[in-house]
């Protein structure tokens, strides 16, 4: 009886819960899980022929490639900065900390269609670096270059700002241990510090990854739309859409979808890998004393036991 | 291998963290630097690990300069209060880390990596742990495996950094007991930190007592403990009943009007250096006893002389004979008195009685 009524106790009444579900359960239906089923069913309307044919389609598998182009490229110089500045944000003291902090959220707090034009004022044609790019024929803006920068400009905090309050947490004892036990910098970063952060490095690398390949507005600016060549997956979407080609449209925007549905299930397995290393870090200390052990027989010292 | 301390300054800022210090610690020594948080006894541990620069002063070991040799050269075993093992590797990995990251020229063979891992896991008796990992391990088992880690290396110095200060009181009184022993039989120049001044009397061969980034005193844990240097040390090593008085020459005159030119002095008698009796003996205090509390082997008798609380510790047999009860007149007379004059901290032996 007592469970039964403590359990009455703390929960609202029948009609209220189902209520509340009913709630979250069709908003999450109506906003999330409805438009990614209307891409697939619409690029597949037509048919599976007709899909396989968009997907074909010489323009649209540049496009996917430019888009993996650019991910990769990005993804080195993220992690390697990403983790630079973790590093020195992490384990440093130094003036001017917090104006980095602050200047690594940058790229989120800007519209990424003012990120396109301030990189467009800065290696355009008429802008900062403009004519000496030009007059050594180095095509920025328009170009490859131009879609890569912009790209690594938004992409920048996820990595660092996955890394610090993991590095932060973990504090710098086991890399003084590893320094005092005579480690080189590079064997303790290797050894130590690059093992420990290896699931939260890896998890900012998946939400830079999603962003890069899905990033519109900022390469739009820059890209010039050259179809087949400086058009990345969204802004091909865009194009196909605004001609009337629905069936195209929502195919290449199928594969984006698709991109996204790997990374969110390669997301979840390093969260899942995340949330069992930090419950392990977290875990309280076994009792002290193994009780399945008895207690230890000292060789040496008599009195020390099994603490 | 001896270590020296030479003239040693250290400021944060604005904070003096190390103010001149001076410190010799001769081969073999188990040295505890003790003193309150914040009196600078971890950053003279750390300075000497080479794991912070101090601002001026030299560190020395075994006579030779050794004060901007890095902290990877310096050849010393730093154990950290949390542990600090390596999260990711097991325990036998933990252990074997200083020898693997050696140079390719002196690293030992595979094979003698895991003899002496396994040599130093049976030193410390956790052979049996040798697979599990840091997370799988109580704290006085994750302890004694940062131990085995900074001994693997052959260290010429070991510095233990508030070694037990994260373990609960019991394993933490076996396990000092236990590197006690363990310095005995390495003989090993050791330096270790703790606010716990218990620990420190019990453990060390010589207790460096700190406050404020300086040296209070250098002495024995008997020395210390029954001859301090300074009102500080006598407050911080056990309790401490404080009399304020008039100092005539070596005579205390503790609570009573009148006194002599020489100034004010402040009288420091331990509780268990009180006796009680329950008539008037000469040089004796009288007081109204307010409280008995029996603690453990001790009884613990608070008393009231004037408007001062005084706090005595006597044997379970000694508080029998007495009898005492509360609200009853006695007479106080302390065995051994120190007198420090007042304000200024220079040092005047007392005499005896009050």
């Amino acid at each position: 009886m007592s469970t039964a009524a403590s359990r009455r106790a703390n929960t609202e009444p029948r009609w209220l819960r189902v209520l509340l579900l009913c709630v979250g359960l069709g908003f999450l239906f109506f906003f999330l899980a409805l438009p990614l089923l209307a891409v697939f069913v619409e690029a597949l309307s037509a048919g599976w022929s007709a899909y396989i044919e968009a997907l074909d389609d010489p323009e649209t598998r540049s496009a996917i490639a430019l888009t993996l182009l650019v991910a990769l490229t990005v993804l080195p110089f993220n992690v390697t900065f990403g983790v630079a500045a973790a590093w020195a944000i992490a384990k440093f003291d130094f003036r001017g900390k917090s104006l980095l902090i602050t200047l690594i959220d940058l790229p989120f707090a800007v519209s990424p269609v003012v990120v396109g034009l301030v990189f467009l004022l800065i290696f355009g044609a008429q802008g900062l670096f403009g004519p000496s790019l030009a007059a050594h024929d180095i095509k920025v803006v328009f170009a490859l270059p131009g879609i890569i920068v912009v790209t690594l400009f938004i992409t920048f905090p996820f990595v660092a700002r996955e890394l610090i309050p993991l590095m932060q947490a973990q504090g710098k004892d086991e890399e003084e241990a590893a320094i005092s036990l005579g480690a080189s910098a590079w064997q303790m970063f290797r050894r130590v510090t690059l093992p420990n952060i290896t699931w939260g490095l890896l998890y900012g690398v998946i939400l830079a990854n999603a962003r890069a390949m899905g990033e519109f507005g900022a390469v739009s600016v820059v890209s010039g739309h050259i179809r087949g060549e400086t058009n990345t997956l969204p802004l091909h979407v865009e194009i196909l859409y605004n001609e009337y080609n629905a069936v195209g449209a929502f195919a290449s925007a199928s594969v984006l979808a698709l991109l996204a549905l790997v990374t969110l299930v390669a997301k979840s397995i390093v969260e899942w890998r995340m949330h069992r290393e930090t419950r392990m870090l977290a875990e309280a200390l076994p009792a002290e004393g193994n009780p399945g052990r008895g207690r230890l027989v000292a060789p040496v010292s008599p009195a020390s036991g099994d603490f | 291998m001896s270590i020296e301390i030479r003239a040693i300054s250290k400021r944060f800022g604005g904070f003096v963290a190390l103010d001149d210090i001076n410190l010799q610690i001769p081969t073999g020594e188990l040295v505890a630097l003790l003193g309150p948080s914040g009196c600078g006894k971890t950053t003279l541990l750390r300075i000497i690990a080479g794991m912070e620069s101090a601002d001026a002063g030299q560190v020395l070991f075994a006579g030779e300069e050794a004060t901007h040799v890095h902290a990877r050269d310096r050849n010393v075993g730093f154990v950290f209060q949390h542990y600090a093992l390596f999260r990711h590797m097991s325990v036998f990995e933990n252990v074997a880390f200083g020898l693997r990251v050696k140079p390719r020229k002196v690293r030992p063979s595979a094979a003698e990596i895991r003899q002496r891992v396994n040599d130093l896991l049976k030193l410390v008796q956790l052979d049996w742990l040798a697979d599990r990992y840091p997370s799988q391990l109580s704290g006085g088992q994750r302890q004694r495996i940062a131990l085995a880690r900074a001994l693997a290396v052959e260290p010429r110095v070991l510095l233990l950094d508030e070694p037990f200060g994260a373990l609960d009181t019991r394993v933490r009184k076996e396990l000092r007991r236990w590197l006690r022993r363990l310095h005995d039989e390495m003989h090993i120049s050791s330096v270790f930190v703790t606010h716990d001044q218990e620990e420190a009397l019990e453990v060390a061969d010589r207790v460096v007592v700190m406050n404020r980034g300086r040296i209070e005193q250098i002495g024995s844990p008997d020395e210390v403990y029954s001859n301090p240097a300074s009102p500080f040390v006598y407050q911080f090593l056990g309790n401490v009943n404080v009399f304020h008085s008039r100092v005539h020459g070596e005579w205390a005159d503790v609570g009573r009007a009148g006194g002599g030119p020489e100034g004010e002095a402040t009288a420091y008698v331990r509780p268990h250096d009180i006796e009680i009796e329950h008539r008037p003996v000469v040089g004796s205090l009288e007081a109204t006893v307010q409280e008995v509390h029996p603690i453990g082997p001790l009884v613990r008798v608070e008393l009231a002389h004037a408007s001062e609380l005084i706090e005595v510790e006597l044997t379970r047999e000694r508080a029998t004979v007495l009898a005492l009860a509360e609200g009853q007149q006695v007479w106080l007379k302390p065995r051994q008195v120190r007198v420090f004059a007042a304000p200024s901290a220079a040092m005047e032996e007392g005499g005896s009685g009050i």
